[in-house]
């Protein structure tokens, strides 16, 4: 038989459905017997019914809600910059050029090489943007292995340096740059020189995760974000194998022969060697 | 107990893409995003606050600090559920800064239903005004559960894993936050009910 006490604490989830059938049963014999907890139910019910009832927003167009969320979203790259809120028209110019000019001059020397902890990093971030807006298509592609393997650089120096945030950044910005390249990876002039990119960065996403887990806090976002990169490449490599008749990736360094007859085995996706039994298999979770 | 999130599959591939590339900057990715999750959060806000220009600035919020903080973003959860206490927040912050307003004064929009007398429209949007206002002064760990079920419509299971609590908290939770409602709105509860069975 249930108490008094207890059919009270449980009226609540019984009047929101989420008891068991045989509890529910309970409560329904104690309600036919206790008339304040039938009266009690009654006003759990009218309360669910209120909070129920509160409207739906009537129907809003996107596009001027986009439009107004547009103007007020912060610029990422201008984040880290010197705010000229407070400047007039005149003297925001002049400062902005001054920036530029000092930029220019500090960028030639220095941001190529700039980590993402450095001061110099939307500069080059910044250089890195007009190159790509510029660059003839015949040579995007090249440049845009390029940039993904400046992104792993970066990804690993931050995951050594125990900055895991900026790490994870940049795998995202790896991601991105990847995704951007993924039809022309797929569809490549030179199917070799691309397998020979694809491999060094799979080497490099190995090295970053290796990095990750020899940390003593050992970083669960750069593991799924490493994991989720390999699968990228692996997809993208699948897909040449099965646009070009030959595999992408030489997953040992030596060189295959296409057989025009019969398909190239594919190696198996395999796991980025882990230090323990237990780490391997969360791996294996990430990336399955 | 909080049951574990399972990644659903292509959906949440291309939802994952769109989040990693806004992370970046990319702002016709976030635009994707709040495409897909603008009238959630919009819903939630004007079920909270009860004024469609007031719901729109709040959302707004929502979407800028889901910007700012999407460098940081885990996908270790489902994104809706992030976004869901994202926006549970910023309502319930919205209601404790609202001042109250009289029922004349044409703040709130009277809801949308099928009953036409005026009267009862009334006193059905009274009610509102006090269930919003009394839900906006319960104890922050009750205020917090309970936005997420009347203000999102999510189920135990769903504010379990958007609060990373487990499921037996959550009913503890909703227990005292609906017994202090009753307390705290009284009488008010058995005219609504009165004038739904006239």
């Amino acid at each position: 038989m249930l108490s008094h006490a207890t059919a009270r604490d449980w009226l609540i989830p019984y009047a929101d459905g989420m008891l068991a059938s045989d509890e529910g049963s309970r409560i329904d014999s104690h309600i036919n017997g206790c008339a304040a907890c039938a009266a009690e139910l009654q006003e759990v019910r009218e309360l669910n019914l209120l909070l129920v009832t509160l409207p739906p927003a009537p129907p809003v167009a996107f596009a001027p809600f986009w439009l107004k969320l547009q103007a007020t979203l912060p610029q990422r790259r201008q984040l880290r910059l010197p705010t000229f809120g407070r400047y007039r028209r005149l003297g925001l110019a002049f400062a902005m050029a001054a920036i530029l000019a000092l930029a220019a001059a500090t960028a030639a020397l220095a941001a190529p090489s700039a980590l993402p902890d450095s001061p110099l990093y939307p500069v080059k971030q910044l250089e890195e943007s007009v190159h790509l807006a510029i660059v003839p298509s015949s040579a995007k592609l090249p440049l845009q292995m390029q940039l993904a393997a400046e992104r792993l650089r970066e990804a690993k120096a931050m995951a050594v340096g125990h900055k895991p945030l900026l790490a994870a950044h940049s795998l995202r910005a790896f991601g991105v740059i990847v995704n951007e390249a993924s039809t022309a990876l797929t569809h490549p002039a030179d199917p070799r020189v691309v397998s020979e990119d694809l491999r060094r960065l799979h080497t490099s996403l190995d090295e970053v995760e290796r990095v990750n887990v020899s940390r003593n806090e050992d970083d669960a976002a750069i593991k799924e974000l490493v994991a989720s990169d390999l699968d990228e490449i692996d997809r993208i490599e699948q897909s040449g194998a099965s646009t070009t008749g030959s595999p992408l990736i030489l997953g040992t360094g030596t060189e295959t022969t296409p057989q025009p007859t019969q398909p190239t085995p594919r190696p198996t996706p395999r796991p980025t060697p882990r230090p323990t039994p237990t780490d391997e298999g969360e791996q294996h979770a990430h990336r399955g | 107990m909080a049951q574990p999130d399972v990644p659903s599959p292509e959906g949440d591939a291309e939802e994952r893409r769109l989040i990693d590339r806004s992370a970046t900057g990319d702002q016709e990715a976030f635009r994707q995003l709040v495409l897909r999750h603008h009238r959630l959060v919009i819903n939630v806000a004007f079920r909270a606050l009860g004024e469609l220009s007031l719901a729109e600035d709040v959302a707004q919020d929502v979407f800028i600090k889901v910007y700012k903080a999407l460098p940081t973003y885990r996908h270790d959860k489902p994104f809706k559920h992030w976004l869901h206490r994202v926006a549970a927040n910023a309502v319930t912050d919205a209601l404790r800064r609202r001042r109250p307003v009289v029922s004349l004064d044409g703040m709130e929009q009277p809801p949308a239903s099928g009953v036409s007398d005026p009267q009862d429209v009334a006193a059905r949007h009274d009610l509102q005004r006090a269930v919003r206002h009394a839900i906006a002064n319960l104890p922050p760990h009750y205020r917090d559960t309970i936005s997420l079920q009347a203000f999102g419509e999510l189920s135990y299971d769903e504010i379990a894993r958007t609060l990373d609590i487990p499921l037996g908290t959550v009913m503890s939770r909703l227990n005292g936050a609906k017994r202090l409602l009753r307390e705290r709105l009284g009488d008010l509860v058995q005219p609504w009910e009165e004038a739904n069975t006239a």
